[in-house]
């Protein structure tokens, strides 16, 4: 009976194999991504820095080094430069100092919830301005409005300032509240900051401003 | 033809990200072309149980 009618579309076997392969396929491929992934995120090391060895998280020593954004022609959006030394809060950091700082900014950042009404690394609110990449924020700049409210003379002090008496500084109709961070809670959140906009999120968030000196894609 | 890799830290999904939709056409592929054969066998065994 070769003639006759033969469907393998309305076979159930066809469909429970093809099932059974995709889904398979797919559960290994996302563990295989997730690996991938982890290779992709783990921090540098102090040595890499040293090294100019390129990592999308550098290590937490990167806040003894300036921080820039620039446009790379190679990968279609802005990427974070590491360049030359600068101070921190006036002095070098060690490998220990700077991860301590970084680990108490995190800390800060969660125990404060920053994020309720920020956005950082693209998990957030958007109530308030994205922090992704605060740091290069040209508001923050030498000529910027926000350095000369608080009348210090380094970006870290000024932005330290801010973070301590938020409400004394009229920068925006939906204010930032007080929210009783210390003096030093303020340096570990300014280190939290200055590293994640190290950090090479692919471009995120685009069309970020710029500092000048930097190019400017539109 | 084949662009030199523009991703920070080297790997094989980077290998294949050569523009816009070059990895999702080859992981398609790949899950695709076996369902050829998996249509073929059933076929097959279809035909067998005449």
């Amino acid at each position: 009976m070769a003639n006759k009618n033969l469907s393998v579309w309305t076979s159930i076997p066809f469909w429970r194999r093809s099932a059974a392969w995709v889904t398979g396929f797919a559960s290994i491929l996302l563990i295989w991504l997730t690996f991938d992934t982890l290779g992709q995120i783990t921090m540098g090391t102090d040595d890499d820095l040293k090294n100019g060895v390129t990592k999308r998280v550098p290590a937490a020593t990167v806040i003894n080094y300036k921080i820039g954004y620039e446009m790379s022609t190679k990968r279609g959006h802005e990427v974070p430069t590491i360049g030359e030394k600068e101070p921190f809060f006036g002095k070098e950091w060690s490998a220990d100092d700077a991860a301590d700082l970084l680990h108490l900014g995190k800390l800060t950042s969660q125990t404060k919830n920053c994020m309720n009404c920020h956005t950082l690394l693209g998990n957030g609110a958007y109530y308030a301005p994205d922090l992704t990449k605060a740091w290069i924020d040209p508001a923050w700049s030498k000529t910027g409005p926000m350095m000369a409210m608080t009348g210090k003379s380094t970006k870290e002090e000024a932005i330290a300032e801010f973070l301590q008496h938020p409400s004394t500084y009229p920068t925006h109709a939906r204010m930032m509240p007080e929210l009783g961070i210390t003096a030093d809670e303020a340096k570990g959140l300014v280190a939290f900051l200055k590293h994640m906009s190290s950090i090479d999120t692919n471009g995120f968030p685009r069309n970020f401003g710029k500092e000048e000196g930097s190019t400017n894609a539109h | 033809m084949i662009e030199p890799l523009t991703d920070v830290v080297p790997s094989f999904f980077a290998m294949l990200n050569q523009g816009p939709l070059t990895l999702t056409i080859a992981l398609h592929t790949v899950i695709i072309l076996p369902m050829f054969w998996i249509y073929r066998s059933e076929k097959k065994r279809l035909e067998s149980q005449e």
